[in-house]
């Protein structure tokens, strides 16, 4: 090994770079504080590798997203374990990045002469945002249908180019299989272009303009490390400790899809990302005219203000965070608006009632069985079997549909029904569907 | 702490470990490097490489009846089976040479020629299978008469149940001396 190094290095010269990447001096020594950096790297190149893989079995139309996606999770050899990976991969991300800007800030790592970094870093957390946006209807499921749905009709609030931009993200009038093969593009082509460009940009200036280290400048001055090895070794650790963390999740907690996308079905209560649900619950709070301020006009400033806060902030040296409460405290109130409103949104979204999760996928069978074929349920189906609208009054009884399920001709003889294979969930789930078909709820 | 300076630099209290505490940090470093390389490769490998490993169940397909099938008078039959491709369901068609023998086996050809894949025909003049590509004949029960083609032609397994001819549709390759199936 050694032996092809100095080969290799006789010609390239590798000793000289080795040594400008490895010796980096940190001011004031190597620290747990900075490995959020890293962290966020690692995850994104994790979710670079990940998604590399899920696209060997993705197909990005609306016929066949939603079989691929399953196809994944249920026949492909650690197709669980990949998609797992780059789900879980996802959220990780925007806590890594949240955790990184807010040392950043806490610091004053984003003061003179370090603005582009941070500006840069602003970029990037935005496009990590699209990402997730992209991301979020590929698997074509209820879930990611509505989502969507809601998040481009949003975008329809912005005054004079609303409606024409609500047209050309969803590339036409529906959302449909132009929105997901461009929604495709961007998430697997024009993001990583743009995010990798923008990370050799924001290494670029570290490099150019160096860490800032501690706020206390007579401990920045006392001596500094080299990041190899300890903050290498530190920064390797704490990567490891992430992708156990993720192994596990995507290992312990599944992460199904939910039925098929149906533009028809109209019950689904969509929640977006964890990531979007502060967002989600301030939306609530603000309707009539107000509502284009919260759609886009206070994301928009808070996103000015966060991209130009290095000049905005008026304490242009001093970074020990004692020194300027102001500026500390304006930090804090963010947080705290953020977190609240993601805590509020979480205590709504158990208290809501929603449909019987059995009720919904029993439809979905309906539809996947192709029942309406001869069964006609509120207008839409054959006339050959009776028809379904009411059924729930006509059989209220549970033990009968499991019977006639299992074995139609058992209850009703000389039906002309056949017998479908259905799982005992299924089965469940159908018998649930039939009888929540009544006049009155 | 054994700290001391790097080599070739000069800047006052810059500082780098050394001896058996730069060890421990090299290797621990080494350590959490394999460890996340080799639990994404193990699954990422398996997750290219397995439907490569899948093999697919043949299914025993219904071509038709043997009373449709005159003693010793090839008949091409039809076959249509459903496959499973990935995350999709699809109907295959193919079509199948059936012969009924004298004592009411009978035997199934597939109807790819042995030299290239070209597909053959049946002569009822000269009760022979020609194929139209390379002028390879057949006789009747499949042996290489004139031509290019390397071996016989290509036995399907066939059975009878119920007097309804059954048969799995396989692929072999072509031009080599012995049948290899695909």
């Amino acid at each position: 090994m050694s032996r092809l190094y100095d080969w290799l290095d006789s010609r390239l010269k590798l000793k000289s770079v080795e040594r400008t990447l490895l010796d980096e001096p940190i001011p004031g020594g190597a620290s747990w504080i900075y490995v959020f950096g890293s962290a966020t790297l690692f995850l994104f190149v994790l979710q670079a590798v990940t998604g590399m893989f899920l696209a060997v079995y993705y197909a990005p139309t609306p016929d066949h997203a939603y079989d691929s996606v399953q196809y994944i999770e249920n026949q492909v050899t650690f197709g669980w374990f990949v998609r797992g990976l780059h789900h879980w991969g996802a959220s990780a991300m925007v806590v890594a990045i949240g955790l990184h800007m807010l040392q950043v800030f806490l610091y004053g790592a984003f003061k003179p002469p370090r603005e582009l970094m941070w500006m840069v870093g602003v970029v990037l957390f935005l496009i990590v945002m699209m990402f997730a946006f992209t991301g979020y209807l590929l698997p074509w499921d209820q879930t990611a249908y509505w989502a969507t749905q809601i998040g481009i009709n949003m975008a329809g609030t912005v005054p004079l180019v609303g409606d024409f931009l609500v047209k050309v993200l969803r590339g036409g009038e529906t959302l449909g299989a132009l929105t997901l093969s461009r929604f495709f593009a961007v998430h697997v082509l024009f993001l990583p272009a743009l995010i990798l460009a923008g990370i050799m940009l924001h290494l670029f200036i570290l490099r150019r303009v160096g860490p800032a280290g501690p706020w206390d400048e007579a401990k920045a001055a006392a001596g500094s490390e080299t990041f190899y090895p300890r903050q290498v070794y530190m920064d390797a650790v704490v990567m490891l400790g992430v992708f156990i963390v993720l192994a596990a999740l995507a290992t312990l907690v599944p992460f199904p899809l939910t039925d098929k996308a149906d533009p028809s079905d109209t019950s689904f209560v969509p929640v977006p990302e964890w990531y979007f649900l502060f967002y989600y619950e301030f939306l609530k709070h603000v309707h009539g005219p107000l509502e284009p301020v919260a759609t886009w006009i206070l994301p928009g400033a808070a996103v000015l203000v966060m991209l130009f806060w290095p000049f905005l902030d008026w304490q242009k040296k001093v970074r020990a965070p004692t020194s300027r409460p102001i500026g500390m405290a304006l930090g804090v109130l963010f947080l705290v608006f953020v977190f609240s409103m993601l805590g509020i949104s979480l205590k709504n979204l158990y208290a809501v009632k929603r449909v019987d999760p059995a009720i919904a996928h029993g439809k979905a069978l309906v539809k996947q069985f192709g029942c309406t074929a001869c069964h006609r349920i509120h207008g839409e189906g054959g006339a050959i079997g009776p028809e379904l609208s009411y059924v729930g009054d006509r059989r209220p009884e549970r033990e009968w549909h499991f019977k006639h399920f299992r074995n139609p001709q058992s209850v009703s003889p000389g039906s002309i029904m056949p017998k479908f294979p259905l799982t005992d969930q299924e089965l469940h789930d159908l018998t649930s569907y039939m009888l929540s078909l009544r006049r009155e709820t | 702490m054994s700290v001391k300076q790097p080599k070739g630099e000069v800047t006052p209290g810059f500082s780098t470990p050394v001896g058996t505490r730069r060890k421990f940090f090299q290797w621990v470093t080494r350590m959490a490097a394999g460890l996340i390389g080799l639990s994404l490769a193990i699954p990422l490998v398996g997750y290219v490489i397995s439907p490569a490993l899948k093999r697919r169940d043949k299914p025993w397909v219904e071509v038709g009846g043997v009373d449709e099938l005159t003693a010793g008078q090839p008949k091409q039959l039809e076959y249509v089976a459903t496959i499973r491709d990935g995350y999709l369901e699809a109907k295959t068609h193919k079509a199948v040479w059936a012969i009924k023998q004298s004592d009411g086996q009978v035997t199934v050809f597939s109807p790819l020629c042995t030299h290239l894949g070209c597909g053959y025909h049946w002569d009822g003049d000269e009760r022979k299978f020609k194929c139209p590509c390379h002028g390879s004949v057949y006789d009747v029960s499949g042996n290489v008469l004139h031509g290019p083609a390397p071996r016989h032609l290509d036995v399907l397994p066939a059975k009878v149940e119920n007097g309804r001819l059954l048969v799995v549709y396989k692929e072999f390759k072509s031009g080599t001396s012995t049948a290899v199936e695909l």
